[in-house]
């Protein structure tokens, strides 16, 4: 004759068993796939919207280019003559604000991220050839440009401070922390001290990014 | 006279003693963790990726989400024919903060949990010795916390009504 009352007390025993914490877990391995960025801006650049609206970060070939035109009576007088660009970028891509002027001012800007702790900031640095050169190969020293730095609304220290080329070789223009936005107005002048030949000069200088 | 009105307080402070005691220890729940062995990843590991390409001016922006998809499938015969409620535990664990969000199809409830702390993902009657949903879960962690792939653990628990 069957027990119903003790059969369903022998079943609640088994599964009561069965209960007992065992220390169930899963577990998901988090990997981090594409943690160092880099961007850097000279000039024109590339944002598919500014950063507070979820912008991303182009490509952009584009290369500027600083001048200065000089009258005869002006040359190497020892007035510093300022230079303009082509370039158009005044706004920020971080939320659109107009932080450069142009012709006078060229907007250079950057970051990198990676992920740990704040880590040894990335190095912005200027290769530079030794002179800039007009058709029939005379030549104007580098160091002749300079520039200053500024931005419209900033105060304290910029993280692309002014200075001057050198003529010929690699130099240091800036800095960046680890995970921050920087950016600078850079205003270029010519010195104007010497007299050189009469001529178009022209130079390219390459502006590099490295983190570590 | 007066020992004629004793009896009929006595009742009446005794009955107002003992609800106080009841109301004032509630009987506690039980927790039991669940067997999730049944439990599979779709994916062998979550990428994670910067939620912004661009970090902030203050450094402040440092997300990386990743997603991916787990077949989730807990045992609950223990608690067959009874009703609980269920919970999905992310305990506080290296490397700091973790967010984990999940969309499932039905079974089980959507939300989010952040380590520490748990979330109600099931509440009623338990009425098969298994349930299973497919949840798609994004985490989130301060990237400045993390430099190499690491473990996330979570586990689902039963609290006994």
């Amino acid at each position: 004759m069957p027990v119903p009352g003790l059969r369903r007390a022998l079943i609640g025993a088994v599964l009561f068993g069965a209960a007992v914490d065992a220390g169930w877990a899963y577990t998901a391995t988090l990997a981090p796939a594409s943690p160092l960025t880099v961007y850097l801006q000279v000039g024109v650049g590339s944002f598919t919207n500014n950063y507070i609206n979820g912008g991303q970060p182009g490509n952009n070939t584009t290369i500027n280019t600083v001048s200065a035109t000089l009258t005869s009576a002006a040359v190497g007088d020892g007035t510093a003559q300022p230079m303009t660009t082509n370039s158009t970028a005044t706004q920020s891509f971080w939320d659109g604000y107009t932080y450069c002027s142009v012709p006078g001012q060229v907007y250079i800007g950057g970051f990198y991220r990676t992920t740990g702790a704040a880590t040894a900031a990335a190095l912005v640095t200027a290769t530079v050839p030794v002179a800039l050169a007009n058709a029939t190969g005379d030549t104007i020293p580098f160091s002749k440009i300079r520039w200053t730095s500024s931005g419209n609304g900033d105060s304290g220290a910029e993280p692309f401070p002014a200075g001057a080329f050198v003529n010929g070789g690699v130099q240091n223009v800036g800095s960046m922390s680890s995970n921050t936005w920087n950016e600078s107005c850079w205003t270029f002048s010519y010195l104007n001290n010497t007299v050189p030949p009469a001529g178009t000069f022209t130079g390219v200088v390459r502006y590099t990014l490295s983190a570590p | 006279m007066i020992s004629h009105r004793r009896p009929a307080l006595r009742p009446a402070f005794f009955l107002a003693h003992a609800l106080s005691i009841i109301w004032a220890y509630p009987a506690p729940a039980k927790t039991t963790t669940i067997d999730d062995s049944g439990t599979q990843a779709l994916e062998p590991s979550v990428s994670m990726r910067w939620k912004s390409a661009a970090p902030s001016r203050s450094g402040a922006d440092n997300l990386m989400i990743g997603t991916t998809t787990i077949r989730v499938r807990i045992n609950v015969t223990p608690w067959l024919r009874r009703s609980g409620r269920i919970y999905l535990d992310l305990p506080a664990q290296p490397p700091g903060p973790i967010t984990a969000s999940w969309i499932t199809q039905g079974r089980f409830l959507p939300g989010q949990v952040r380590s520490g702390n748990r979330t109600l993902v099931y509440a009623g009657p338990i009425a098969t010795p298994f349930m299973e949903d497919v949840l798609k879960f994004q985490f989130s962690v301060d990237g400045t916390l993390i430099r190499r792939p690491f473990p996330v653990t979570f586990h689902f628990e039963m609290d006994e009504s």
